[in-house]
């Protein structure tokens, strides 16, 4: 079998991304006909730059959702005689395969672990960062709506997160021994407590005058939340359902740890900038309680800067997770995950770059597309 | 004709037997028999001309006169001074070298040559070794070097309550159980230049013990500082800082006992470019450094094919790595590796060429699983042993460890890394369940030893029944097999007392098979080591067993 | 402004003290001090070695005692062996039990010894601040003109095509990360694969002399990631600028255009950027670590990666201790000079 040409890899490529394709026709075109109904996210179709960042998330979303259908091979399976392989060399021994973006220095096929590494990009980056995120509400919010001792004391613990040069800090946290001594899940522990807190504060401050619907919605939240609790943070879970490998569980709580502080300042700075305006004050004299104001008052007005500050978060969790691989402190050996790809590549990347550059170039679009995004957001939330 | 001892002494007719046998190229080839008529105290001359040749002499072999001074740039890590019996590192041998020398050096084509010790000579029954110190050697403060030097070195070998001392297990023989310290009266100090060892058991593996790079000879003064480098050797450290740069200068107020037979440059300067052999050809391929500590990796091989005006100097080598369960190791309170089916089922679905190929490109032999090779004297060749993943994958059914997911563990880059997920794939594709985590090199040695599953790198040793006796016997400190067998024990006991190479061998063979059998290690290649030097340096070459000799370079004339 | 400089700098010694208590904590668990024991001794050591090593050197005695003694305020522990000698933290190589202090910690000044290198830890900080103290020089000399002149010409004509290509630009850097940008750029300028080799890959040399060679690219590589962030922010406070009525002034005036920006624009715009150049030098620290530990430039970065692979503690302390200090010194110095650049704010 013969090597396969440049345009046929490409096309072969645009073929194998054909779930991606269709779905993001699907979404788009949904988008741009209710734009008028879908609020912020509908403005993003006004903004062209935001747009184009909208569709390079997209992509990379829809791609490790449909990462099965779109992958040709498997990604950690090594085929004999693959070795360094350039782009578009047929797999030894079948016929009709190819590794289209060649194979790495253990005869992996690049192609197929560039599109799986997408599924632990997406999914570990945006849910550490929505854990930063309640983290950095649950604290912010009553801090800026305080202020006084309460604010000055967490304040002073976020700076002090804060100046510890973030480096330093996974090199510290993020190493295999620092596991058996428990310090990690120390922090799980009391960082996964807070989604849990937001969500029972969430929903007492609401609906404390109708004790019907607030039990159930209370029981959900703590049967659920602490079912999900006992999987992640202690791996205790009685069901199995939720487990989390305890090096991603190390990695997990670092990368929360360092981001919280960060989200912790900018809520408590704009808690202290709404609560001066004219609707808290109306909910004041209405009597509310400081909860209800916060979270049902307070936070949605925030949301503008909140959503673009998550956007660009998440690509730096992103690059974090990539800095992480570089020292080799990644998920896991063997993992296709992005930045231990690059890292891996990298050390032979003066002989061949073929499998160091797509890992590459897939990072930096989707840190690209979600900076886009953000942009886009941010210049549309402005124009309100 | 009769061939002679360095000292006199005819040597033992095994060896002279033996010499037949390589000329008449039946069973022993040159080089286990250059190693083992050094071993019994032939010059490495004597050996040569045993076989009818004319030993190379570094001095001619390649044409070359060798210009006196110049500097030596040498690629290397830079490690911080010890006491050598502590030693965990070639490279701090290699810089210490300068000044501390070695009572007999180890040289690539598998012979002993005299330093400090001009000759020595071990009885027949391996059970007594005589040393004859060199005479006219001098400390660089003056003092004679003499044999009370040999003793106080080799009893501070001895000394089992020294943290990290590696020589203890060379000289383990020599060793008080009880007091952890030389046997009394083992080490004889019988003139002012002859030390007499009485082992209360034969062992052959003490002068090979002598040329290891812990084995450093050092003043009863010495603390193991740049500041205070006493030594015999005829350089000194100009500066040492770790992880970047270091400096060896000629000792010019001080005669060297080897004076006009080496110590040719007069600076060798050592520079650290890190672990990544990357920046290691980066390094080379600017102009920075004449020589580099070692290529690994086929890719990166090739790059440095590709410089112009570089030597590629190949050495084949019994460095190696095993890929081991640990049978003693508990995982979740049971003792998954206890059962031989499950190690034979292991060893069976992995394919040593493939390790070879995807490990290390190739850049060696495939090996057979019980880490004796045709590099060692004392190697039994086996019938070939089937790759069978199928039958793997039934035997781990048999053991009603189907469903068991293995934990495969290794460092975190290079050869070592490859060749571990490598394993792991055949192990997948024969349908045995494996989880692989890989430890940085800080954290991977601190219990390299006790993980249920893992692979380990091994260096050279010039004799097989040496790894054999460090590795696999029971209750070994280094036995990261966690191997208790008796069988294996006797007869590994028989052999280290057999001075007869082909004797040996059979006893060797009972060794080799009990490891197949038993299912001890996937040991997949040896690896043939590279180095590359600029075209006009001398006596840089790969050293068989790493070391990097400062008193061994120059430039061509 | 006396009163508030005071109480910066109590915060400031408070953050300190709390931190490198965290690293002291982190450093002396069990794991970490067996292996800092083991890159002492052997590689391959025995439990029961490892122990007596930790005995005999002084890790044994409760954490806030050492804590206290690295401080100064708890005097150094000592120990007298089997055959009477005495060994201590206070007693070094030159001096005697008798002779030696009976505290050293950081208030005497005595920062403690690395292991690692096997010299005295201040000696070494110094000696790698200024080396990469010459590194970050280089790198705000390349990154912030640059990234002023881009924002300032991209905020200039908001929403024009040179604004369009800028601001994407600047997006484009800053989703490159150090590790990305500076693998690319050895293979792109410094390979034969790359075809052009204009610069080295390694900057080993650059130790003892720099070079344009050996210097560019990781000067670049570091620059690159930071210009983006600088830019932006520029470009937000120059277009906020010229919306403000005294450049519509200026202009009805009949002022020429460069000369509005350079008379009227800059001088405000620029006061945006400024706290965000200072606070964004703490961050350049991580990618320090990389682009150190990449090119082989063997500063401060470099330090710390060898210090916590060998855990060094006290060297990663004194790390530390820098670290924070720069974090907290530009935040006083952004502060500080913010009040001062601008004529609306007055310290209360």
């Amino acid at each position: 079998m013969d090597r396969l040409t440049a345009s046929e890899i490409i096309i072969r490529m645009l073929i194998q991304f054909n779930p991606v394709w269709i779905g993001l026709a699907v979404i788009l075109t949904a988008s741009w006909l209710f734009r008028k109904k879908l609020g912020l996210y509908g403005k993003l179709f006004a903004s062209p730059v935001g747009v184009v960042g909208l569709v390079l998330v997209l992509f990379w979303v829809l791609t490790a959702i449909f990462a099965d259908l779109i992958a040709t091979m498997d990604p950690l399976t090594q085929i004999s005689g693959m070795k360094n392989k350039k782009p578009g060399w047929p797999v030894s021994g079948a016929e009709g395969e190819w590794y289209l973006l060649g194979g790495d220095n253990l005869a992996r096929d690049v192609f197929s672990r560039m599109v799986k590494g997408s599924q632990l990009v997406i999914a570990i980056a945006p849910a550490a960062t929505i854990f930063a995120f309640m983290v950095g509400i649950t604290l912010g919010l009553p801090a800026g709506f305080y202020g006084g001792k309460l604010d000055t004391g967490l304040s002073f613990l976020a700076n002090l997160v804060l100046a510890f040069p973030v480096i330093l800090l996974f090199f510290l946290l993020v190493t295999p021994e620092i596991r058996s001594t428990g310090v990690p899940l120390a922090l799980a522990g009391v960082l996964f407590l807070f989604p849990i807190i937001f969500f029972v504060m969430l929903f007492y401050s609401r609906y404390r005058e109708q004790p019907g619907r607030l039990g159930v919605l209370l029981v959900i939240t703590l049967v659920l939340g602490l079912w999900a609790y006992s999987g992640l943070a202690f791996n205790k879970d009685p069901f199995g359902v939720f487990y989390m490998d305890p090096n991603l569980l190390n990695i997990f709580v670092s990368v929360v740890f360092v981001n919280s502080p960060t989200v912790f300042r900018i809520v408590r700075g704009l808690t202290i900038d709404i609560k001066t305006r004219d609707y808290v004050a109306a909910a004041q004299t209405r009597g509310e309680r400081p909860w209800y104001i916060m979270l049902w008052e307070v936070l949605p007005n925030a949301r503008g800067p909140l959503i673009v500050d998550f956007c660009l978060r998440i690509g730096y969790t992103t690059i974090l997770l990539g800095t992480l691989g570089f020292f080799g402190l990644g998920v896991t050996p063997e993992s296709p995950d992005w930045g231990m790809t690059i890292n891996e590549g990298r050390k032979l990347l003066a002989v061949y770059p073929h499998p160091a550059l797509p890992p590459t170039i897939a990072l930096m679009t989707l840190v690209l597309g979600l900076n886009l995004l953000a942009d886009g957001l941010r210049e549309e939330s402005l124009k309100d | 004709m009769k061939f002679r001892k360095k000292n006199g002494q005819e040597l033992p007719s095994h060896v002279t037997e033996m010499a037949e046998s390589v000329k008449n190229s039946d069973g022993m080839s040159r080089r286990e028999f250059l190693a083992i008529a050094s071993i019994f105290g032939a010059s490495t001359t004597t050996a040569y001309s045993m076989l009818g040749m004319i030993a190379p002499s570094v001095a001619h072999a390649d044409g070359h006169g060798k210009k006196q001074g110049g500097t030596v740039r040498y690629q290397t890590e830079v490690r911080a001074l010890k006491d050598p019996r502590t030693y965990d590192w070639s490279q701090i041998a290699n810089f210490a070298r300068g000044w501390q020398e070695y009572l007999v050096e180890y040289n690539n084509d598998a012979t002993f040559t005299g330093k400090l010790v001009e000759s020595w000579d071990v009885s027949e029954d391996a059970k007594t070794y005589t040393l004859n110190v060199r005479k006219g050697v001098k400390w660089n403060n003056g003092d004679d070097f003499t044999a009370e030097d040999v003793a106080r070195n080799i009893e501070g070998w001895c000394d089992k309550s020294v943290e990290g001392n590696s020589m203890a297990g060379r000289f383990a023989t020599l060793i008080d159980e009880d007091s952890g310290k030389a046997i009394e009266g083992a080490i004889e100090v019988v003139d002012s230049h002859t030390v007499k060892l009485n082992l209360p058991a034969s062992d052959i593996s003490l002068i090979a013990g002598m040329a290891d790079y812990p084995a450093a000879i050092v003043h009863k003064d010495a603390d193991h500082t740049v500041e205070n480098p006493i030594g015999t050797g005829p350089y000194l450290p100009e500066s040492l800082k770790v992880g970047e740069k270091a400096v060896l200068v000629r000792n010019t107020d001080h005669t060297w006992w080897n004076e006009g037979n080496g110590a040719w440059v007069d600076r060798v300067e050592f520079i650290d470019y890190g672990t990544e052999p990357a920046s290691h050809f980066a390094a080379m391929e600017s102009d920075e450094v004449d020589v580099n500590y070692s290529s690994e990796g086929a890719e990166i091989i090739e790059l440095f094919d590709s410089i112009d005006g570089l030597d590629r100097n190949d050495v084949v080598t019994a460095a190696t790595i095993v890929i081991r369960p640990n049978q003693q190791a508990e995982v979740d309170g049971k003792k998954p590796y206890a059962d031989k089916k499950v190690r034979q089922a292991l060893a069976m679905a992995v394919d040593p060429a493939v390790c070879l190929e995807l490990g290390i490109g190739g850049l060696g032999v495939t090996a057979e699983n019980h880490h004796v090779g045709p590099m060692h004297p004392d190697y039994a060749e086996l019938p070939a042993q089937k790759v069978d993943p199928a039958g793997a994958k039934a035997l781990m059914e048999e053991a009603g460890m189907a469903d068991y997911e293995h934990e495969l563990l290794s460092i975190d880059a290079g050869y070592r890394k490859d060749t571990t997920d490598a394993v792991a794939d055949m192990l997948r594709k024969a349908g045995i369940k494996v989880k692989r985590t890989v430890l940085p090199g800080s954290t991977f040695w601190n219990d390299w030893a006790k993980y249920p599953y893992s692979s380990t790198n091994w260096n050279h040793r010039p004799l097989g029944v040496q790894v054999l006796g460090l590795a696999y016997r029971s209750g070994e400190a280094w036995n990261e097999a966690g191997f208790e067998n008796a069988d294996f024990d006797n007869a590994l006991k028989e052999a280290l007392a057999i001075a007869d190479v082909d004797k040996r061998r059979e006893k060797v063979k009972i060794c080799e098979e009990i490891m197949q059998d038993e299912g001890v290690i996937v040991q997949p290649y040896w690896r043939t080591l590279t180095n590359y030097t600029k075209s006009d340096l001398g006596g840089a070459n790969h050293h068989i067993t790493f070391e990097f000799r400062p008193q061994d370079l120059y430039w061509k004339a | 402004m006396v009163s508030f400089l005071l109480r910066r700098t109590g915060v400031m010694l408070l953050t300190a003290l709390c931190l490198t208590f965290i690293v002291f904590f982190l450093t002396n668990l069990e794991p970490n001090l067996e292996k800092l024991t083991k890159s002492e001794g052997n590689m391959r050591m025995t439990d029961v070695q490892v122990q007596s090593w930790l005995e005999k050197n002084g890790y044994r005695q409760p954490l806030f005692k050492r804590y206290g003694e690295w401080l100064g305020v708890a005097p150094g522990w000592t120990r007298t062996d089997e055959d009477g000698k005495v060994t201590g933290r206070c007693i070094k190589r030159a001096t005697t039990a008798e002779e030696a202090p009976k505290f050293c910690g950081i208030m005497q000044g005595d920062w403690g010894f690395s292991l690692v290198f096997k010299n005295p830890v201040f000696g070494i900080i110094k000696e790698k601040l200024a080396l990469t103290g010459k590194l970050m020089l280089c790198v705000l000399i390349v990154m912030v003109p640059a990234a002023l002149i881009i924002g300032v010409i991209a905020g200039m004509r908001e929403g024009s095509k040179t604004d369009r290509v800028l601001s994407t630009f600047s997006i484009l850097t800053t989703s490159t990360p150090e590790y990305v940008s500076g693998v690319i750029f050895i293979i792109v300028f410094a390979s034969k694969f790359g075809g052009l080799r204009w610069f080295k890959g390694t900057a080993a040399t650059a130790m003892d002399g720099i070079t344009f060679e050996n210097f560019t690219l990781p000067v670049m590589a570091l620059a690159l990631y930071g210009v983006g962030y600088i830019a932006r922010m520029t470009r937000a406070s120059m277009a906020e600028v010229m919306t403000e009525q005294y450049i519509r002034t200026a202009r009805l005036k009949g002022l020429s255009f460069p000369a509005i920006i350079l008379k009227h624009a800059l001088r405000n715009a620029l006061i945006a950027p400024f706290t965000v150049i200072v606070l964004q030098i703490p961050y350049l620290l991580t990618g320090v670590v990389i682009i150190e530990t990449l090119f082989n430039y063997k500063g401060f970065g470099w330090t710390l990666v060898a210090a916590v692979g060998n855990n060094d503690i006290e060297l990663l302390l004194a790390c530390s201790v820098v670290a924070v200090f720069v974090v907290l010194l530009t935040q006083l110095i952004s502060d500080i000079g913010y009040v001062f650049l601008n004529p609306r704010i007055r310290v209360s």
